[in-house]
């Protein structure tokens, strides 16, 4: 009670949420996290390891340390892919950690002018606008389809604008969004089995269209009544990544009035994307000072499952064929060490005849993508990646497997770079083509 | 006797007791190592004594040479100085043995035989079945460092000396390590006594790890017209489930004279096994286990042995297996004892180079026209004896000439080599320490540490010390 | 190289209750960088300690007198196995782990696994002598390290021990492995690799009592039977332990015994049986045998995620360190409880069994007045009671800073004398990892290092070369 009443007080004064300090003593600095760190693999520094980020973000909480340049450094240079959660025996809850570090940042440190303007303007004035993403999206689709894309980069012009690497890490822009299917119910294919809310997403829907169809084939061929509710939009976790947590309480809030409204009757609510559900089962978090929106959340939270963990508990049902495949399974951060899914998305693969699961080294480790990391953070995304395909390649797997569209980008940018043109392709992807087409 | 040693006789006398000192020449003779004769000997009774001992010797600058038994005095250099033989064999009992624990901790005179019949009694076993078992004593086997096949299986003293207490070079007593089985505190400084030869101080108490002796135990003996054979069927061994305890490889000349020259000493295996097995190179695995195990494993091995062309392979069953590791253990004295020069080769080297040291021995023998004998154990180490029919000078500079060529073998197949037994003139003309290495520069600085004024042994180790 | 205030404080820590903060740190790339580092080191002198993961749990790895600290963590490459021979030549940096994990397809391991082993690195293991669950059977880190090439306060590299065993002269490989750093600088380890068992069973073991549990690894040892493995946690623990792993431990017991027979299908067979009957015949309650790879792993992690678990009921956590022979194992575990409760503290325990080396726990909040003391000086009771068992005051984590004083436990002034001209003669200057292992004393006069920004600019202009080229 104390501690949320102070929480409070904070938040009534404008200032930035924090940690408490329980929660980061129950660090005890073993080290036990350190080689589960990407970029400590990748550099071997302290200051970019999950201990040693605990302890910058202490010292800065506890006054002894400023927050500057350098601080903030190595906590943007954190995936928050949270392999260090899955790691820690002592269940430091380090995402949470590094979350709040961020919303201090965001409130507390001034960003050099055009990475502040830039941040804002993504985060503030149009993630959270549906229209204008969708606006941005159609823009964006019109550069890559009209070959501009093709011109800037044979001129050097990415080159020049650093961004020629990033361009192969942005999503292609589909030509029909999916926000046209929204509002729809579609009916069980057989017998009703339970009655599921799909979550769209944002991005998603302008660059997945075709995964979200998937995903709504799949429930409806093993006994789902598939509604997508109007009015959703983003699950904010973008914005918690980065930091902005004001921006991501209205877009919870958002998603409470529409999946929690009383005549919605809904079983589940289900995504196919795991950092989205990863931050919506942790709603929580984010209301901790407001008890009746701590418990909206907390409702929303038990009723939110990624797709490959609801179809796991459900148990498929709908036919499936033959698939003759050698595939690999990268775990996507946000369902193994975010949601601590592990072997659901593993037996689903399994359930498919044909398909042969050949496990990859270091599968728990990130593939780079991380949100928008690959593209804050290209270099390091790159150096991630190259070691990602490595593993992928000495499966001799065709196919990668993964849970989440922001990996899958990342791996099909890896297969075509420093892979062997591995087909990429969503856990409930596979299982669409082995349902196979509808029948009407 | 000279009026300096009697002085010396009744120092040490005055410490020690009449009883357990003597400068008589006669009896002093039998202490002399490799023909330099002390001025005196004493047998200290406890820690105490040999530390006064050592500071009146240190004040003095008197050589001094520790022994236990002798049966291995020969190893190592001339002693530069030699005034005093420092005998240990009144540090004679047991300190503390914990069957429960399974550790032990002995005085270092204390003879092997003596040590083994009593952990015998707990169905326990110290995995040093060396040389000499019959009078050699811990603190010997400690300081010369020499090997047993049971290296194989249980690793060498360095693996299983828990903890050491010693009188160093100035009189100090000290100790390091401990009594149990696991310990991190401090220096591990009783390890650096294992093969120093006395130069570091006198190992007054020993602590070992102790091991239950296995339900049942068997042998398995492969015969193998060419070494190569024999090097394959140890290389399948070690990459197979199969754990024994001994691997020792023979060559026909070992063989044979293991065997006996006519017939098998006793070995409690037929005759005709004997004779295939010492017609070409064997291979004799030692193991233990329950009945089930022993089963397993000889199955295994006969499935690799014939995999790797063996001539002929055979079980040992239990009786046999331990009357040929006993006959094993002793293969340096039965060396020593064939020729009245013998001259031994130690060389260290991968298991999978061991090839290159038994074709070097091989050639420098027939190089030299000298009969060669070779025994090597699986893990890389390989003995190779040299064995001329005289011990006249005029074969010295012929024998130098082999062993030296075998230790430049083992170092340029990136082992090491050294020559532990040979004849006293023999000493100063072959590589008896190898071509030296950089690292003996640290070692004379922890010599100084442990023996400031050199009094221990001086002249017979490593690197000069 | 890294010389900012709030650089250098994110390496003042390790896995340890103890804190000390470097000057400046400095990444080496490669040997010869570290053998010029150490030169300049020298040159200027100023103190120098190695580090690997810093997951030590005595404080071997912290610049306590501040000084250069030399991290590994670059120097991470295996260099070369050899299969046939069963070898590694690694750099120090090498997480023990990868190790392993790189030869696992060979059918081969490396040997020693202790708790952290996911992070820590081999350099530190060879400084510390790490030990495991498994070294009951396979041995410590000194069995398994044939040659290592260290580089000398004075920057001259040596090459001791090698590929092959039983290099002649003094086992100086025996005296460098475990002397956490005061020595030498490892920058090169030649280490045996050990077969992978042919079969693995693993047991648990459920007792009403402690006393039943402890009495049950005495039988064990005196029948002659050596698991690979033989690890017990006490009721405490395993509520503690079950509440945040969910290993399926009974929380209901009074003590478990995670036992692990490995050898030959035969060989595990059977000692698994007589581990069955030995625990029957001392009351277990339960003993299950893990029956696939899941169970086997999900067992081993509650056993190896103990500690952090420990971690989540109290802000400090105090593991202790101490041998005793494993015939008084119930007499001392009664004892270390009564000293507990004496000092108003629950001790947990969890510890190696088999080989007798007991990590008792604390735990406090060192917020609260006095408790600090109050933990520490039950630590203290609890190994002066390990030593008076006939003990060691350390199994494995070291002496470091944490047991400096209590050497003299175990130690006469003789002893600790030898030991320190011991280090004086390869480590003249005291350079290398200062204050740790021997009480401080009036007339050692260690050196206390000007500050790097201060003082000797041309050092850190040096160091600085060294790891940018």
């Amino acid at each position: 009670m104390a501690v949320e009443a102070k929480g409070m007080m904070r938040a009534m004064a404008g200032e930035a949420e924090r940690a408490e300090y329980g929660d980061f003593a129950r660090c005890v600095h073993c080290g036990l996290c350190l080689n589960h760190c990407p970029t400590y693999r990748l550099w071997g520094r302290e200051a970019d390891s999950p201990r040693g980020r605990i302890r910058q973000m202490f010292l800065v909480d506890s006054g002894e340390m400023a927050m500057d340049s350098t601080f903030v450094t190595h906590i943007d240079r954190c995936l928050d892919c949270r392999a260090c959660e899955t790691a820690c025996p002592s269940g430091v809850e380090y995402g949470k950690l590094v979350e709040l570090a961020r919303g201090r940042i965001e409130k507390e440190y001034r960003r050099k002018g055009m990475a502040r303007l830039g941040r804002d303007l993504f985060y503030r004035r149009l993630l959270p606008y549906p229209k204008r993403m969708a606006a941005l999206g159609g823009l964006m689709r019109l550069v890559q389809q009209s070959g501009l894309q093709k011109m800037a980069r044979s001129a050097g012009l990415l080159k020049l604008m650093r961004v020629d690497k990033r361009a192969d890490l942005l999503p292609e822009i589909d030509r029909k969004f999916f926000s046209t299917e929204t509002t729809r119910t579609f009916p069980a294919r057989s017998a009703r089995r339970a009655r599921v809310a799909f979550f769209a997403g944002c991005v998603a829907r302008m660059t997945f269209s075709a995964l979200s169809e998937a995903t709504i084939r799949v429930l409806r061929a093993n006994g789902c009544e598939v509604v997508v509710p109007e009015g959703q939009w983003c699950c904010g976790a973008l914005e918690v990544h980065a930091g902005y947590r004001d921006v991501a309480r209205e877009m919870a809030r958002r998603n409470f009035d529409v999946f929690l409204a009383d005549e919605a009757g809904f079983d589940a609510i289900v995504t196919n994307a795991a950092g989205c559900g990863s931050t919506m089962k942790e709603y929580g978090l984010l209301f901790a000072t407001d008890p009746e929106e701590h418990k909206r959340a907390k409702r929303f939270e038990g009723m939110l499952k990624d797709v490959t963990e609801f179809l796991d508990e459900l148990g498929l049902t709908a036919p499936m064929r033959h698939v003759q495949m050698r595939a690999t399974y990268q775990d996507s951060c946000h369902l193994l060490h975010g949601q601590k899914v592990r072997e659901a998305p593993r037996r689903l693969i399994r359930a498919v005849e044909g398909v042969e699961l050949v496990e990859m080294e270091l599968s728990d480790q990130c593939c780079g993508s991380a949100g928008v990391y690959n593209v804050t953070q290209t270099e390091t995304a790159m150096a991630l990646l190259k070691r990602k395909m490595e593993c992928v390649n000495a499966t001799a797997a065709q196919t990668i497997l993964t849970a989440n569209p922001g990996c899958l980008l990342q791996l099909r940018a890896g297969a075509e770079l420093a892979g062997k043109g591995q087909e990429v392709l969503h856990v409930v992807e596979l299982l669409d083509r082995a349902i196979g087409p509808e029948r009407p | 006797m000279n009026g300096s040693a009697e002085k010396l006789a009744q120092a040490l006398a005055a410490i020690a007791g009449e009883a357990n000192t003597s400068g008589d020449p006669h009896e002093i003779g039998k202490y002399a190592i490799h023909g330099v004769t002390p001025k005196a000997l004493v047998r200290p009774a406890n820690a105490e004594e040999i530390a006064e001992i050592l500071r009146m010797c240190a004040a003095e600058k008197l050589g001094v040479v520790t022994r236990g038994a002798g049966t291995k005095i020969g190893m190592g250099g001339s002693p530069e100085r030699y005034d005093v033989a420092l005998v240990t064999t009144r540090l004679e009992q047991v300190h503390g043995y914990d069957p429960g624990d399974l550790t032990l901790s002995v005085e270092a005179g204390a003879h092997m035989a003596d040590v083994s019949k009593l952990l015998g009694e707990h169905g326990q076993f110290l995995p040093l079945s060396v040389p000499y078992q019959k009078r050699a004593t811990i603190g010997g086997t400690v300081a010369s460092g020499v090997d047993s096949p049971l290296r194989q299986g249980y690793g060498s003293a360095r693996d299983f000396l828990l903890g050491a207490e010693f009188v160093t070079g100035d009189g100090t007593r000290a100790k390091s390590g401990g009594r149990v089985v696991k310990n991190v505190a401090g220096y591990d400084l009783h390890k650096l006594f294992i093969g120093s030869l006395g130069t570091l101080g006198v190992l007054t108490k020993i602590n070992f790890k102790t091991f239950p002796v296995a339900e049942a135990d068997g042998g398995f003996l492969a015969s193998f017209r060419e070494e190569t054979g024999a090097i394959d069927f140890v290389r399948r061994i070690a990459q197979s489930a199969v754990a024994p305890a001994t691997l020792e490889i023979l060559s026909p000349a070992m063989a044979a004279l293991l065997g006996g020259q006519t017939d098998l000493g006793g070995m409690g295996m037929d005759s005709e096994g004997w004779r295939a097995a010492s017609a070409g190179w064997a291979v004799i695995a030692g193991f233990g286990g329950s009945k089930k195990v022993l089963r397993r494993f000889e199955t295994d091995l006969g499935g690799m042995a014939s995999e790797s062309g063996a001539a002929q392979a055979i079980s040992l069953d239990g009786g046999t297996n331990r009357s040929v590791a006993e006959r094993l253990r002793e293969a340096i004295p039965l060396l020593l004892d064939a020729s009245p020069a013998t001259t031994v080769v130690r060389a260290s080297v991968l298991p999978s180079r061991m090839g290159e040291i038994f074709a070097a021995s091989r050639r420098s023998g027939e190089k030299h026209g000298i009969r060669v004998a070779i025994v090597a154990r699986g893990v890389g180490i390989v003995y190779t004896a040299f064995l001329p029919e005289t011990s006249e000078e005029k074969i010295f500079e012929r024998l130098a000439a082999a062993a030296s060529e075998v230790v430049t073998a083992a170092e340029a197949a990136q082992g090491f080599g050294w020559i532990p037994w040979c004849p006293d003139g023999l000493k100063r003309r072959a590589l008896i320490w190898g071509s030296g290495r950089p690292d003996a520069a640290l070692m004379r600085k922890l010599k100084l540490v442990f023996d400031p004024q050199a009094i221990l042994s001086p002249g017979r180790f490593f690197g000069g010390i | 190289m890294l010389t900012k205030e709030e650089e250098l404080r994110l390496y003042e820590y390790d896995g340890s209750v103890e804190t000390g903060r470097p000057d400046c740190v400095v990444f080496p790339g490669n040997k010869s960088e570290v053998a010029e580092i150490a030169r300049l080191v020298n040159r200027y002198a100023v103190p120098m300690v190695g580090r690997g993961a810093g997951t030590g749990l005595s404080g071997g790895a912290l610049a306590r007198e501040g000084g250069v600290q030399v991290v590994f963590s670059r120097m991470n490459r295996i260099l070369a196995v050899d299969y046939e021979n069963q070898r590694a030549v690694v750099e120090p940096g090498v997480v023990n782990l990868e190790l392993s994990r790189a030869v696992a397809r060979a059918g081969l391991q490396y040997a020693p696994d202790p708790s952290s082993q996911k992070s820590c690195t081999i350099g530190g293991n060879v400084s510390e002598n790490a030990g495991g669950p498994h070294t009951l059977r396979y041995g410590v880190t000194t069995n398994h390290i044939l040659g290592l090439e260290v580089v000398m306060p004075d920057g001259e590299t040596y090459r001791i021990g090698g590929a092959a065993v039983d290099a002649p002269g003094y086992d100086l490989v025996g005296l460098f492995v475990g002397s956490e750093g005061t020595l030498g600088l490892v920058v090169e380890i030649t280490a045996k690799l050990t077969r992978l068992p042919e079969s693995v069973k693993t047991l648990l073991a459920v007792f009403e009592t402690t006393d039943d549990a402890t009495e049950t690894v005495a039988a064990l040892t005196a029948r002659g039977i050596t698991p690979a493995a033989c690890e017990m946690m006490d009721g405490w623990t395993i509520r503690v332990v079950e509440s945040w792993i969910h290993a399926g431990l009974p929380t209901d017991a009074g003590a478990i015994l995670l036992i692990e027979v490995d050898g030959p299908k035969e060989a595990a067979e059977e000692q698994a049986e007589a581990v069955v009957e030995t625990c029957r015949a001392h009351k277990a309650r339960e003993v299950r045998t893990a029956k696939d790879e899941r169970e086997r792993e999900a067992l081993w992690k509650a056993r190896k995620n103990a500690f952090g678990a420990v971690g989540r009921v109290a802000p400090d956590c105090y593991v202790q360190d101490g041998v005793i022979p494993r015939t008084r194992l119930p007499e001392t575990l009664r004892r270390i409880a009564e000293i507990g409760k004496r000092h108003g503290f629950e001790v947990g325990n969890i510890f190696h069994a088999g080989d007798g080396n007991l990590h008792p726990m604390l735990c406090f909040d060192h917020r609260e007045p006095g408790t600090f003391e109050r933990a520490m000086a039950a630590a203290s009771e609890i190994i002066a009671l390990c030593v008076e068992m006939g003990g060691s005051i350390t199994g494995e984590h070291g002496v470091g800073m944490e047991k400096d004083r209590l050497m003299p436990l175990l130690f006469s002034e003789a002893d600790l004398e030898l030991m320190k001209r011991v280090r004086g003669a390869l480590n003249p200057a005291g350079l290398l990892n200062p204050g740790k292992l021997f009480p401080a004393s009036k007339s050692c006069g260690e050196i206390r290092a000007p500050a790097m920004g201060r003082g000797p600019n041309e050092l850190g202009e040096g160091v600085r070369g060294v790891t940018q080229r």
